[in-house]
């Protein structure tokens, strides 16, 4: 059972792994390089600091979004060539599929992280390096498993990625919106409805991933403890992608497919 | 291969006519529009408040505070041209200031923006702005903007040649507490300022009280208390002098 699901997932692997995904992260690195460096002459001071952030960042949304396209791409061709379908005559389970994926995801996001890794390390030190490959790896593969529920149940490209970056940024940018929500009940005298909303956003909150899940730029401007910054983030982070895999699995055995 | 042209005198005339006419005119309203001819600086935006920086940060504030003083630093080049800081709304400026401070409490940024880059304007209204925004910010990290701060009481005296203010702000440098290391140079500010108000007799006491506290062990900085305390004295004793004359 477990040698099948490694067949599965190296075969899920082999599908995604392609030269262009390689020039496209090493263009994408040199060309985050290029911007920080841009940055780091306008700076006055800390330019250094300022320049390895932004390149951070940078990778970290574009990588992140990379990703997702590249995963939900993969699913979304499984539906199209009825993947799915030869797959379930084969002595396979359905979370057998799920396991494999999970595993694509991590091995893409371990792909994707290593220039990060180096970059890091070489404009700052390896401690804050490894620090952000290592966030960053978990804040990628959650995005993923975010993508693979989406594309699962969405079966379309564009609505499962809206779908995936609409969470991922509704947690990103929570405190903007409670804020938003807050001030609104207050203009509004405590109406009902602003209230509704409030409590309506609050809940939402409960489903999607907190800040402290993601990786924290702030290292890259001063001494922080970095141990207990990705112990919190690696705690939350299996909490979250546990769920998110349960609803994956959910949703999947509840589909039908046409053997 | 090149494809053959035929000669521009060979051309219709009403063409080349017509096209002179356009060309012409393209170039008065160029010349004569409003939009080039007051071209025309964009003044600055009031701020956002911090909270919603922080909010849209998503995460990464400290960042965001760098690149919004950034941003600030540029807005006196615009489309290629530069303009003098008199252009600049100093009130706004300093929200904007503000703002950054708060988004990022533990960057020099605002600060030395303040100190080095908006206090080079001849306007004495807006430079007293930025001393007061200095003066204001020091307090919540008297360590990190202790240079800040020493900038300014240099600048009050020189540029704003207000020598009370400037006495103010190195007292306040002198006045904090051991705990905030800091080169002893930027507590003597403050005595130099006195000697040059003429209080010579309390510039005296402070370098007395520094030598005997046994605070200073640098031998290069004692050399320089002693020197300047015989200096003090002695003016201090013709200028008794003069009045008994």
């Amino acid at each position: 059972m477990f040698a099948q699901t490694i067949s599965l997932f190296r075969y899920l692997m082999l599908g995604i792994l392609s030269r262009r995904l390689l020039v496209l992260v090493l263009v994408l690195t040199v060309l985050t390089m290029l911007v920080g460096s841009f940055f780091s002459e306008l700076a006055m001071i800390n330019g250094k600091a300022i320049m390895v952030a932004l390149v951070a960042d940078f990778l970290r949304y574009s990588l992140g979004l990379f990703a997702l396209l590249v995963i939900t791409t993969g699913v979304a061709e499984d539906y199209e060539f009825k993947q799915f379908e030869r797959l379930l005559t084969m002595p396979l389970s359905r979370w057998q599929y799920i396991v494999a994926q999970v595993l694509v995801i991590a091995s893409l996001c371990l792909l994707l992280v290593l220039p990060v890794l180096l970059v890091i390390s070489l404009y700052s030190d390896w401690q804050v390096g490894l620090y952000w490959a290592s966030a960053l790896w978990l804040e990628i593969f959650l995005l993923g498993l975010l993508g693979m529920l989406a594309i699962l149940s969405l079966e379309k490209i564009p609505l499962a990625v809206c779908f995936a970056l609409a969470v991922y940024l509704l947690a990103k940018l929570s405190g903007l919106i409670s804020q938003m929500l807050a001030e609104s009940v207050r203009l509004s005298d405590g109406s009902l409805t602003s209230r509704f909303v409030d409590f309506i956003f609050g809940a939402i909150l409960y489903l999607v991933p907190g800040l402290e899940t993601f990786a924290e730029n702030d290292v890259f401007f001063g001494n922080v403890d970095l141990i207990e910054k990705i112990s919190v983030q690696f705690s939350s982070t299996v909490v979250y992608a546990l769920f998110l895999i349960a609803v994956c699995l959910v949703d999947f055995y509840r589909k039908e497919f046409n053997l | 291969m090149r494809r053959a042209e035929r000669p521009m005198l060979q051309l219709p005339a009403p063409l080349i006519w017509g096209f002179i006419l356009v060309l012409l005119s393209q170039l008065l309203f160029h010349h004569f529009s409003p939009a080039q001819r007051e071209f025309s600086y964009q003044p600055l935006a009031k701020p956002l408040r911090a909270s919603t920086y922080r909010g849209i940060a998503m995460g990464s504030e400290k960042l965001l505070g760098y690149l919004l003083a950034i941003r600030l630093q540029l807005h006196d080049s615009q489309a290629g041209r530069y303009f003098n800081y008199n252009w600049i709304d100093y009130p706004v400026l300093v929200e904007w200031l503000e703002q950054i401070t708060r988004v990022n409490p533990v960057s020099e940024y605002p600060m030395l923006l303040a100190s080095r880059v908006y206090s080079q304007t001849r306007d004495k209204s807006r430079l007293r702005l930025m001393l007061e925004f200095i003066e204001r910010n020091f307090d919540h990290a008297p360590q990190l903007h202790w240079r800040r701060l020493a900038e300014a009481s240099v600048i009050a005296k020189h540029q704003l040649e207000d020598l009370k203010l400037a006495l103010q702000l190195a007292e306040k440098l002198a006045l904090q507490p051991a705990s905030t290391v800091m080169p002893q140079w930027a507590r003597d500010i403050r005595f130099l300022l006195l000697a040059e108000l003429n209080e010579l007799e309390s510039a005296i006491a402070i370098i007395e009280a520094l030598l005997q506290s046994n605070a200073v062990t640098d031998p290069d900085e004692k050399r320089f208390l002693e020197e300047k305390l015989s200096k003090f004295q002695q003016e201090l004793f013709e200028s008794r002098l003069t009045i008994e004359n």
